[in-house]
């Protein structure tokens, strides 16, 4: 018990009610022995856990986020039009819709530690390539593969979501995806530093941005490295190592991906998520230049101050994300779910607002201003939307992370080509209009229904065998699957699962009687 | 949330520093100047390529123009403009009619003070001017440090005796064996990992 005492206790958050039985994990099997074993084995690795994983999130934004403030260099040197560059931005978010899928897979298949390594070290020699681009159609494939990188996303939150109880993981999934979206901010500040000291070097500026390149390349490799050494896929040790020592079931792909589909709020999540994390996306990729070229606005910024404005849009990932995942945490503790749901329904759509009046700015401060609650509102809702998403189906949680994820890279290029790439609306229309999109979708957060717990309006079933969480993740398992327990990861995650009924929860020790038989809790 | 508020309380403090253009007494615009310049500019060959090749750049006095309409110039600026060709779908070289705002003309090739007689200049296109279509515009400057006339090697339209650039590329072969290297090492040192993961799990089997 001792190592898992010492992440909950590191991250800050309430441990009430955590119990020797309380299981963090969906699919390990192990008996009441093997917790000594954890105390010896686990300590080192899970404890540097943690920094690996969110470090690692900030390596991703990197290559991304480089190109945004380079722009202005970089549309001289190839001799780029307004709709190459919202091409481009369009084509950056797209490959990751499909990577962030058969990342979802590869997780639930191979561990999060080998998907993370591989997509790292793999893309990375797309990030070196930036140095080959020469026109419009290379820099548009570049930043296609480059996107591609927006993965580790889903392995990194499929990682802290095996890893960390259900009681904490709107906090955990917050500071581990809202630091690494805090990259994307990092690296409008750091570039154009990296760029000047190029400069300054002696090289021209259109040779420069080329070699500023060459550092978010280089930590994406150092990661990769970092996870293969000092990572390890769960608790008790590797998936490989798990699975054939039997501790670990393997699944199959066909099963995890059908559950996953046939689930419909993994449609609303991947909806709600394009319209939070999307237009974050968006945002990220024109407010440079907004605020640059605002010459219509009536204000006009130097380079490096407009640079500094889109930064910090991005630093406010540090706490605004953490702090709806820790809302919805709490939300939840008196009210369940759908406390989870309305605070995400609340912080989602006060972004969109927000978006709306950044729109409609005349002066700088007003803008600065509205940017900077726009940006707390969107990144708290991408926090709180992964507050709910390990409740949806732990046998799937990695292609519903993946689905999820990718709603978020759909919604940003969705977004980016209706009002930014073409001369059709000025900026600032298309903000506005963005932010009233994005009002109306948030709505279907009162879609999302569980029978156990209930939705925005609606109380659970009074049905007394379905409201049990249970009935609900025992669901996924087919009878034979049931006879070989195999659901016996999802068994123990519904029993962890009842704090999701807020107040109403049993007092933790005691339980109801469970469908299978299981040792009785003590 | 302190680090936010920080940040939000700087960025208001720095933009009302910025200079605002809506307090100046008077706005320059480009409609009010005077063309009262002619300037010509010469080159070899049809596309020119930056940091090589050559412009003979020339403008004095249009002879049409009264005797003392030059008192007022100080000094002369001489800048590369854009085509229209050029500034097509890109918003962020548009001519805008009040000078200050107008991005039509960001390089400067030449300031010098004025002096009464027909000037020229052989300019070597600087080395970090991007790919475009160019023509070259002369602006008078006044002691007030306004422009107060104009004079351009094309015609009111932009569409006569243009000029091509071909920019940089940026690239050099020393960075794209460098691109080479790393990548290979990328791909190398998962191939290690990952051979080095088989053996141990095999010999873990074994035991």
């Amino acid at each position: 018990m001792a190592h898992r005492n010492e992440e909950e206790g590191s991250i800050g958050t309430s441990m009430h009610g955590v119990t020797a039985k309380e299981h963090v994990f969906s699919f390990s099997d192990q008996g009441e022995d093997a917790w000594s074993s954890h105390s010896v084995q686990s300590d080192d690795p899970t404890a540097m856990f943690a920094f690996p994983v969110d470090s690692e999130h900030k390596a991703k934004m990197y290559p991304n986020i480089s190109l945004h403030h380079l722009v202005p260099i970089i549309r001289d040197n190839l001799d780029l039009t307004k709709t190459d560059i919202g091409n481009a931005g369009v084509a950056s978010v797209s490959g990751a819709i499909f990577s962030r899928l058969a990342m979802g897979a590869v997780c639930d298949l191979l561990g999060a530690r080998y998907g993370t390594a591989f997509l790292l070290m793999l893309s990375a020699p797309a990030v070196f390539s930036m140095s080959f681009v020469a026109d419009a159609g290379g820099y548009l494939s570049v930043r296609f593969m480059i996107g591609f990188c927006l993965a580790t996303f889903v392995s990194c939150s499929y990682w802290t979501s095996v890893m960390f109880t259900g009681k904490i993981i709107g906090l955990v999934n917050g500071c581990a995806g809202g630091w690494g979206d805090m990259g994307g901010g990092v690296t409008q500040l750091l570039m154009p530093m990296v760029f000047h000291i190029i400069k300054v070097a002696g090289a021209t500026p259109f040779t420069a941005w080329r070699i500023a390149f060459f550092i978010p390349g280089f930590l994406q490799v150092i990661m990769g490295i970092l996870v293969l050494t000092l990572g390890q896929d769960l608790p008790d040790g590797n998936l490989s190592t798990l699975q054939k020592k039997g501790d670990v079931s393997k699944d199959k792909l066909t099963k995890v991906f059908w559950y996953a589909l046939r689930n419909y709020r993994t449609y609303v999540l991947f909806i709600l998520y394009g319209f939070s994390m999307g237009i974050e996306m968006t945002i990220n990729n024109v407010i440079s230049e907004y605020f640059f070229d605002s010459f219509e606005q009536g204000f006009q910024l130097e380079l490096h101050t407009a640079g500094m404005i889109a930064a910090s849009f991005g630093m406010a990932n540090f706490f605004a994300r953490p702090i709806g995942g820790f809302a919805s945490d709490v939300s939840a503790r008196f009210f369940g779910m759908r406390g989870r749901l309305w605070t995400l329904w609340i912080l989602q759509t006060s972004g969109g607002l927000f978006c709306v009046w950044l729109g409609r700015a005349t002066s700088l401060p007003i803008a600065i201003l509205a940017m900077m609650l726009f940006s707390f509102g969107v990144q708290a809702a991408c926090g709180a939307i992964f507050g709910i998403v390990p409740f949806v189906s732990p046998r799937s949680l990695g292609i519903i992370s993946g689905l999820t994820g990718a709603g978020g890279n759909f919604g940003s290029g969705l977004t980016q080509l209706a009002f930014f790439s073409s001369s059709r609306f000025h900026t600032a229309d298309g903000l506005s209009l963005m932010g009233i999109t994005a009002m109306i979708f948030t709505l279907l957060v009162a879609f999302i229904h569980f029978p156990q717990w209930g939705s925005m309006f609606l109380g659970p079933t009074s049905d007394s065998r379905t409201s049990k969480e249970e009935h609900y993740y025992v669901a996924e398992w087919t009878e034979e699957e049931k006879l070989q327990g195999l659901h016996e990861g999802s068994l123990k995650f519904a029993e962890n699962s009842r704090s999701e009924r807020g107040k109403k929860a049993a007092p933790d020790g005691t339980s109801t009687p469970l469908e299978n038989e299981n040792p009785a809790n003590v | 949330m302190a680090v936010q508020t920080f940040l939000f309380a700087s960025l208001i403090i720095f933009s009302s520093s910025i200079e605002s253009n809506h307090g100046a007494t008077e706005v320059s615009l480009f409609t009010n100047l005077e063309n009262s310049l002619e300037v010509t500019a010469t080159r070899v060959g049809v596309v020119l390529e930056a940091g090589k090749d050559m412009v003979r750049i020339t403008w004095m006095l249009k002879s049409s123009a009264k005797v003392d309409d030059d008192a007022a110039f100080k000094t002369v600026e001489v800048k590369l403009c854009y085509a229209p060709i050029s500034q097509v779908d890109r918003p962020w070289r548009k001519t805008h009619n009040e000078l200050s705002r107008d991005r039509s003309c960001p390089h400067k090739i030449v300031s010098k003070p004025y002096d009464n007689i027909p000037q020229s200049l052989n300019w070597t296109i600087d080395r970090e001017t991007p790919t475009g279509t160019y023509f070259v515009r002369v602006y008078g400057i006044g002691v007030n440090g306004q422009e107060v006339a104009y004079g351009q090697s094309s015609d009111a339209e932009k569409t006569t005796n243009l000029f091509s650039v071909e920019g940089i590329s940026g690239g050099h072969t020393s960075l794209d064996i460098a691109s080479i290297c790393f990548s290979v090492f990328s791909f190398g040192s998962l191939l290690v990992f990952l051979v080095k993961e088989k053996r141990k799990a095999k010999l873990q089997q074994r035991k």
